[in-house]
């Protein structure tokens, strides 16, 4: 029993602790964690409004659809009322038959971030594929 | 020397306590990271469903605001009045104009909006704001999904 070094005492048997399994966790873990850094992160594209808009407002198209964000918690699509529960399925139903998959949004001054971010987050669910923010009021 | 009874009368297997000892050293490192990588700059983003996956890359431009309004470029706190010179500067000859957009999600939306305005007028086109995926989501657009499984896999 001369051959052991460290842990000499007692046992004919190995008495080291099998730490394969442990390293099969420990290497798991570490590539999760390497992975997870550069593949987290998600975000909702939204084209900003030009800030020299040509003179054409007599030219714009009268049937773009129009998304605000409303102070009470509460959504307009255009002109129709819609509460939170019902936003999704009734971008859906505007969308569907549309050919063209593009939705302004207009946020209340007094609503959160979050609210406006879930609008656009809905309206990207409903198959929209451009969102444009329309520009906050001149100063 | 009944022990071994593989070649050698020394102990053949490897000495793996080392190698336990960089691993782990290396876990926690990773673990501490993974919340701290903005550090200085703290915001909540906000939580969606239907997120496009936008992979970080080096030419990565990112504006954040934390919860009191302030403004981050790029990690580094800058006053509101020189956001829209900053953007000019490191949007100018550039093909792709779009910044990342890491606010709180408590912000009322005209700070954020107001922010919006000024890098439009230093020429960024496509903000992309950086949104957490819910948990136990997935998007419903299919262009979506089909990246996530291209680029996890």
């Amino acid at each position: 029993m001369s051959m052991s070094a460290e842990g000499g005492q007692g046992g004919g048997h190995s008495n080291e602790i099998n730490v394969t399994p442990m390293i099969d966790v420990l290497l798991v873990l570490l590539i999760i964690f390497m992975m997870i850094i550069p593949m987290s992160r998600k975000a909702i594209d939204a084209t900003l409004p030009d800030p020299n808009p040509q003179v054409q407002t007599a030219n714009s198209a009268n049937d773009q659809i129009v998304l605000s964000v409303l102070a009470d918690g509460k959504y307009k699509i255009n002109q129709d009322e819609v509460d939170r529960e019902n936003l999704f399925a009734k971008l859906r139903s505007v969308y569907d038959p549309r050919p063209d998959k593009i939705i302004f949004i207009k946020g209340d001054s007094t609503v959160t971030y979050g609210d406006v971010v879930y609008a656009m987050d809905q309206a990207r669910g409903a198959g929209v594929k451009v969102i444009g923010i329309t520009p906050g009021p001149k100063e | 020397m009944g022990m071994n009874l593989s070649s050698g009368a020394v102990s053949s297997n490897p000495n793996v306590t080392p190698m336990i000892d960089v691993m782990l050293v290396l876990l926690i490192i990773f673990m501490i990271t993974v919340p701290q990588i903005n550090a200085g700059f703290t915001a909540v983003p906000p939580q969606g469903q239907n997120l496009k996956p936008h992979p970080e890359e080096d030419t990565d431009q990112v504006l954040g605001i934390d919860a009191s309004g302030q403004y981050w470029f790029n990690k580094a706190l800058i006053r509101p009045e020189d956001l829209e010179q900053l953007t000019r500067n490191t949007f100018e000859g550039r093909d792709e104009s779009i910044l990342y957009i890491k606010a709180h999600k408590d912000l009322t939306y005209d700070k954020v909006l107001k922010a919006l305005d000024v890098v439009a007028l230093g020429g960024v086109r496509v903000a992309a704001l950086i949104s957490d995926q819910m948990p136990g989501t997935e998007s419903l657009v299919e262009s979506d999904r089909l990246f996530l499984n291209k680029g996890g896999s």
